[in-house]
């Protein structure tokens, strides 16, 4: 059996955008990532989206889905100036920051958001923060450790900052606060205590409350539920109750 | 093939691959634009909007290693890519790498070149490299491979992607191409006017993986010795240097089954130099 060119022209376009129906009509057929962090798969945060895993694709508010971190607070610790900084992403800080002899990127929105959370990270490299994003994080609580890097990796913020980078500290959260961040181990109580009602828990899990002292994580593991969705959610009513 | 009384393509050559890779060289250009819109808000209706690394085949190779170990795929790779690695098998197991010689835009581009070095060196094009010296560098393109993978597989992020030649030709108006790629495509381009496809013959990684399937693809370019008047036309022309008329079936890594030396092209006598599935009389 021989071929000619026409013949063959036409089984390559059968066989190429027959196989990219194909797997369209299974579900293979996927050109964007779900914008969904991959977790930390051992230790004291497991479950958890890992902010190793935060893409230049990523914008703000899919950081924002993702670590419970308000866009707006991101957009004023990279000095962006935006109207709506749900839709900006990460890795358009390398344009802002062109300027800097130190990168501020993708990499830096990852150190910020591990920081803030109070997550493990990866300090085995040189990533560098701008100034109004280090004022943010001095009112966590950093480990020495995270201290001693955070203020040996500052740039200046850009020359025109894109928001007003007066202290920034009405809008970020306050140092007490810092243990009031829903985590793996955060049980039922410790939101109660937080100021949350029973009500506004029992509707964001759709269920009824189990016993106070229960992590919220191995409830929504034993549910079925996404403890990345609830943890988010808590965070808010959290955040709102200070 | 003719418009308005001129002829499109130079006698003797298979037309519809021109067209074919027309059509593909603009379809990824589209897609490439239309990505780079649709970021800055705007954008084409009915146009895929796909990052380049998404509608490309070789990202799935690149994966594979971290797919089958962690069921992830390598930052900024995707399902489509790995469904487009599948493809691109699927045929060159069947045609052999009909990917490079008939989809690639890159091999496109340096073909366009071609007719550039072509007019300048005349007979002399393409064999400027001593032919030893050519033997030897053809094998690079498979260290460039192993180091891909094994850069990719260890990092998990697409460390090529920033010398990669294929994604700065589509790239070069945005922030995300590396000066890395440009260098290496401004090189391609200029040796393009002395050899043809030296990105293909030289360093192609995916290239390099598809060549292998000529040891033992289904439809191979046959040479029927009995018809054969040995004029050595089908390896003058063979943009691969390919010695087609020492073989009776080209199993030679480098062939991009374009089909140029065969008797619907270059080759004079009919039914002499033919891509088949059968045995030649």
């Amino acid at each position: 059996m021989s071929l000619n060119s026409k013949s063959l022209a036409v089984i390559l376009f059968v066989v190429l955008f027959g196989g990219i129906a194909l797997s369209a009509a299974l579900g293979w057929w996927q050109t964007e990532s779900s914008k969904v962090a991959a977790t930390y798969t051992e230790g004291e945060f497991a479950g958890q989206a890992n902010p190793a895993d935060i893409r230049g694709s990523y914008t703000f508010g899919d950081v924002e889905k993702n670590f419970g971190i308000p866009a707006a607070l991101l957009a004023q610790a990279f000095n962006v100036r935006t109207d709506d900084p749900s839709t900006f992403a990460t890795k358009e800080l390398e344009s802002i920051y062109a300027e800097s002899a130190l990168e501020v990127g993708t990499a830096s929105v990852r150190l910020f958001v591990a920081f803030y959370n109070g997550l493990p990270f990866d300090l085995g490299t040189d990533i560098y923060l701008p100034q109004s994003a280090a004022d943010i994080l001095h009112t966590r609580t950093l480990t020495p450790e995270q201290l001693v890097y955070l203020d040996a990796h500052i740039v200046p913020d850009p020359a025109a900052p894109a928001v007003d980078s007066a202290p920034i500290t009405e809008s970020a959260p306050a140092a007490e606060s810092t243990e009031r961040f829903v985590k793996g181990k955060t049980t039922f109580q410790e939101i109660l205590d937080w100021g949350v009602s029973q009500s506004v828990i029992e509707q964001i899990l759709g269920a009824p409350m189990p016993n106070p002292l229960t992590t919220i994580k191995d409830f929504c593991t034993a549910q079925g539920l996404s403890f990345e969705t609830v943890k988010t959610q808590l965070q808010v009513e959290v955040d709102k109750a200070k | 093939m003719k418009l308005f009384g001129k002829r499109l393509f130079r006698p003797h050559s298979i037309w519809i691959r021109k067209l074919v890779q027309w059509f593909f060289f603009l379809l990824i250009a589209f897609i490439a634009v239309n990505h780079t819109l649709v970021e800055s808000g705007a954008g084409i209706p009915f146009l895929s909007s796909a990052s380049l690394h998404a509608v490309c085949p070789f990202g799935g190779v690149v994966t594979i290693y971290q797919f089958a170990t962690v069921g992830t795929f390598v930052q900024k790779i995707h399902g489509s890519s790995f469904v487009l690695m599948i493809i691109g098998f699927a045929l060159a197991f069947l045609f052999g790498p009909v990917f490079c010689g008939w989809v690639c835009p890159l091999g496109t581009v340096q073909e366009w070149m071609a007719k550039l070095g072509k007019k300048l060196f005349k007979r002399r094009y393409n064999h400027f490299v001593p032919t030893r010296l050519d033997g030897v560098l053809r094998y690079a393109r498979y260290l460039v491979l192993a180091w891909v993978v094994y850069v990719t597989a260890t990092s998990g992020t697409l460390i090529f992607a920033d010398y990669d030649p294929y994604y700065a030709l589509f790239n070069f108006w945005t922030s995300e191409v590396a000066v890395g790629g440009l260098i290496i495509l401004g090189a391609t381009l200029l040796l393009s006017l002395f050899v043809e496809r030296p990105w293909c013959k030289y360093a192609c990684p995916y290239g390099a993986v598809l060549g292998l399937t000529n040891l033992f693809r289904i439809f191979k370019i046959k040479r029927a010795a009995s018809t054969c008047k040995a004029d050595g036309a089908c390896s003058i022309l063979c943009p691969m240097n390919i010695p087609v008329d020492t073989q009776n079936t080209v199993r030679d890594h480098q062939c991009i089954s374009c089909l140029e030396c065969t008797s619907e092209a270059v080759c004079p006598v009919a039914k002499t130099v033919i891509f088949t599935a059968g045995a030649v009389k």
